[in-house]
């Protein structure tokens, strides 16, 4: 229409463009809503699998290793919930009456031994290069969502705030995971290891029976968090990183406990691999998990934003001085559990439960709870 | 610590910190327990055990007519059952109301002292009237076993159906009266100290400084400033994953905060206080009978989607629900607890420069005492918990002054409150670190926290027999020993040195494995 036309004619392609330009309109729009309904079913869509995870059911999932074996007991073995009320270190009932059921009050050495353990577990994992942090424990749903979790499914195992889009963090995974949000990290800056420490709030919406007693399933509880980003090449290496780090930490303890290599039925859409502890507990006569371990690859990042440039190499820079600057790829994100405080309590408490019925303390911790070295019941 | 999020009994405390418009008509129905938007569904699908069925008070903001009318006409208001019932002595009130008016006055509360009364006057001619009603049906009903004439049994069960629905009506209309005065009585502030100066702010009396502004010979840094250069903060980040006034804390400062609260915890249990941790997320009710507002305008509380519980803003809530509903044997107090736990509080209206950083933010780890005991010890146990919080602060080498809070500062479960407010050179002003409160027995008359005295033994029969002594409420008393976020701001802003780094006060040091000193990161 830019040259010289007769009038008819320009009509003509006057026209013609306006039809064109509608039809554009309508298929733009169906390309958006196409495009959204192709992320939403994509994001459905689970991370790969490492090769060597086996496939199937929990039943399927392999065995690593194995620390220590089962004390045995010449006296008749008291669950934590008895320890408790004897040693006079919770309260259930009343914390019914204030919040419901599932939350707990500590009392006398169990808040000085909740202290010892994260207090403990922040120092030994800050030793090994990991900075510390405490987190926000409200965060926006957003940032839940873009971590793997689903605070608006059914039975999600996430507390909303009323009259906002914010949520309560059921692990520090996710405020951690949204330091690095929508940014390009430096090459250098990575590995970034941090240990957090922060309050956890969980639903359990549909956990019942009596796997759920005491502090074994609880709605809120202290936990210490490593979450590691890395380079791409290095996240399995991070994964064997971070898996020695918990077992370094619950041997100190002295506990009991199996490594596994969970099977893919178990894994979490995020993960790509994940390492389970399952701590030996005689009070309920059975193993049970104490720790995760997970290699989410670049999963977390690609919805949370995280990318790192890489270093150029002298290579590409050209004599002018002009670098060419490298593509960013997406950083790899891993997390595992460093302690969570009442499965914690439930080990201590029963594995190192005394015929006179006191509860030893492991001595890593004697330190950081002033010197107590025991917990004695007390007289009535 | 911050007792401003406290509203129930209205005071005009929140004004300050909102910046709400409230017409003088319309102001009364700002501070009380009525949420908005009512959703009675939910209520019913989450009503605890033991609870009533309830459902909330309504009253029509168009309708200040209500306010002004001296006797309201209960055809106007929706009154249901409140969820809870304060176990206010109402005849106490109608013998002391001068003193009961001049203490609303002077707390500057929304309370109706007038209507109180008038509704007490009107339950009880009401009660009369019943009782009355019944004695007469009792005569029918007597009347009708002997031997009556056909015509006269009739008239006679015709009386009685008359009286029986009579009853049934004024039986109603009593049930409605007694939860009208109960909603209005349980706006009534607790009384007050009679060593408590009256009028605001300014009014309040110094009862004590520690130490002196520190003398720098360098330009002083505020805390915000020097948490930047020392890598102890992130606001940025916090901003994007939750929003404003959350924060992370790195590095040295999360070994600070774990030391202040350890170092608190250990010397507040060598005073003989019972350490806990406590839910973070309780039962609105619960927030109510310690004397916050779950669901005002501008409640400093946040509440959980879909459910009857809130997040808690201090331990003071769910330490004050331990001992809910029950009966404590005098030889049990004091009872004595510290607990440690997180706080969440919304900070809605509060905004402008006195809110930047760490000063006043959405979420912080704090350190509380809470003693329960007999009600002529509750002078004392204010005068120790204020000194426990003197000794607490100048061992860490704060210059602080305690304040006797005045009368309009008061929030309405507080008898008397001394605020504790550090000196912040980056801020260049004093700030409230700490707070502690003598509740005598308002948190207590709804709670249920009573206590039975022991029995004197000249009340004890010789045939064994003891006189069971009435039970009497106990009195409640709270104080922050440690509110971690206020408590850095005073420690990095005091104890900055030239050089950029930061002394750590020497009995938090063994609490830090020994460090003594924060220093900048080499870059």
């Amino acid at each position: 229409m830019k040259g010289k036309l007769e009038p008819a004619e320009r009509q003509k392609l006057i026209e013609e463009g306006k039809n064109l330009k509608e039809a554009l309109t309508t298929l733009e729009e169906d390309l958006v809503k196409l495009r959204d309904e192709l992320q939403i079913e994509a994001q459905c869509i689970p991370n790969l699998t490492h090769p060597d995870v086996p496939i199937g059911w929990e039943d399927s999932s392999k065995l690593r290793n194995m620390v220590g074996s089962p004390r045995k007991f010449d006296f008749p073995v008291k669950d934590h919930l008895q320890l408790g009320k004897e040693l006079d270190l919770f309260d259930f009932d009343a914390a019914a009456e204030v919040s419901g059921s599932k939350f707990y009050y500590l009392k006398n050495e169990a808040v000085m031994l909740e202290m010892a353990l994260v207090n403990w577990t922040l120092t030994e994992v800050m030793k090994r290069g990991f900075t510390p942090l405490t987190t926000p424990e409200i965060v926006r749903s957003s940032v839940v969502e873009k971590c793997g979790f689903q605070p608006r499914g059914e039975n999600t195992q996430v507390y909303s705030i009323e009259d906002s889009d914010q949520c309560l963090i059921g692990t520090a995974e996710i405020p951690v995971g949204g330091i690095h949000m929508d940014s390009i990290v430096a090459e250098s800056a990575l590995p970034l290891k941090y240990v957090a420490f922060s309050h956890c709030f969980r639903t359990e919406a549909g956990a019942a029976g009596t796997a759920t007693r005491g502090l074994y399933r609880v709605h809120q509880f202290s936990k210490v968090e490593m979450f590691i980003l890395c380079r791409q090449e290095e996240s399995d290496m991070y994964h064997e990183e971070l898996i020695k780090i918990e077992e370094d930490l619950f041997s100190s303890l002295g506990l009991h406990f199996k490594i596994l290599d969970m099977a893919t039925g178990d894994l979490g859409a995020p993960a790509y691999r994940k390492f389970d502890v399952e701590a030996w507990m005689p009070g309920l006569e059975r193993y049970g998990e104490i720790s995760s371990a997970s290699n989410c690859t670049d999963y977390q990042s690609r919805r949370l934003g995280i990318r790192y440039r890489p270093s150029e190499s002298p290579s590409t820079t050209s004599k002018k001085g002009k670098t060419n600057v490298a593509a960013t790829k997406f950083v790899h994100t891993l997390n595992a559990t460093a302690c969570a405080v009442p499965r914690m309590l439930v080990c201590l408490l029963e594995n190192f439960q005394q015929e006179d019925g006191s509860v030893s303390i492991p001595h890593p911790l004697r330190p950081f709870m002033g010197g107590v070295e025991a917990i004695y019941p007390k007289s009535r | 610590m911050a007792l401003q999020c406290r509203l129930s009994g209205a005071t005009f405390q929140s004004l300050k910190l909102a910046t709400i418009p409230i017409s003088s008509s319309s102001s009364r129905f700002i501070f009380r327990t009525l949420p908005k938007t009512l959703n009675l569904a939910l209520f019913s699908r989450h009503s605890a055990p033991k609870a009533p069925p309830f459902s909330v008070l309504i009253r029509t903001l168009s309708a200040p007519a209500v306010a002004a009318a001296p006797a309201a006409e209960t055809s106007d208001i929706k009154v249901v059952k409140p969820q809870w019932n304060a176990a206010i002595d109402f005849k106490w009130i109608r013998d002391n109301k001068e003193a009961v008016a001049v203490n609303i006055k002077n707390r500057n509360s929304n309370a109706n002292l007038e209507l109180v009364l008038q509704l007490y006057d009107k339950m009880l001619n009401l009660q009369k009237e019943v009782e009355r009603l019944r004695g007469e049906r009792n005569n029918v009903a007597n009347k009708m076993k002997g031997k009556l004439e056909p015509a006269e049994r009739q008239k006679l069960i015709e009386e009685g159906k008359n009286l029986k629905e009579a009853l049934t009506t004024l039986e109603e209309d009593l049930v409605k009266l007694r939860d009208e005065l109960q909603i209005e009585a349980q706006c009534i502030p607790n009384l007050t100290h009679p060593d408590v100066p009256i009028g605001w702010e300014d009014s309040s009396k110094l009862r004590n400084m520690v130490g002196s502004p520190r003398k720098f010979d360098f330009p002083v840094k505020d805390h915000l400033q020097l948490g930047k250069e020392l890598d102890l903060f992130d606001f940025d980040a916090a901003a994007e994953v939750s929003g404003s006034k959350f924060y992370y804390l790195k590095n040295e400062a999360v070994m600070l905060e774990m030391a202040l609260v350890n170092w608190t915890l250990t010397e507040v249990m060598k005073r003989g206080f019972t350490p806990l941790t406590t839910p973070e997320i309780v039962r609105s009710s619960v927030v109510e009978k310690c004397g916050f507002q779950p669901r005002g305008e501008n409640t400093q509380v946040y509440s959980v989607e879909d459910s009857d519980q809130c997040l808690i803003g201090t331990a003071e809530i769910p330490v004050g629900g331990i001992h809910m509903d029950s009966i404590v044997a005098e030889s049990a107090l004091p009872l004595k607890y510290v607990a440690f736990s997180h706080c969440f509080r919304t900070e809605a209206g509060a905004a402008g420069t006195a809110t930047r950083g760490l000063y006043r933010v959405h979420q912080f780890s704090k350190v509380e005492m809470f003693i329960l005991c007999r009600q002529e010890e509750s002078d004392m146990y204010h005068e120790e918990l204020i000194k426990i919080e003197e000794d607490l602060f100048s061992s860490l080498g704060l210059h602080f002054k305690i304040l006797d809070m005045a009368t309009g500062d008061l929030g309405a479960p507080a008898y008397r409150k001394f605020d504790v407010e550090a000196w912040m050179p980056g801020l260049e002003r004093y700030g409230e670190i700490s707070s502690a409160s003598n509740c005598t027995d308002y948190q207590s008359r709804r709670l249920g926290i009573r206590y039975r005295p022991s029995e004197s033994p000249s009340t004890t029969s010789k045939k064994g027999k003891t006189n069971v002594a009435a039970t009497k409420f106990v009195h409640t008393l709270n104080a922050t020993a440690c509110a971690v976020p206020r408590m850095l701001v005073c420690l990095l802003e005091n104890f900055q040195q030239e050089d950029g780094s930061v002394s750590i006060p020497h009995p938090l040091r063994p609490f830090m494995g020994g460090v003594e000193a924060i220093y900048p990161k080499s870059r």
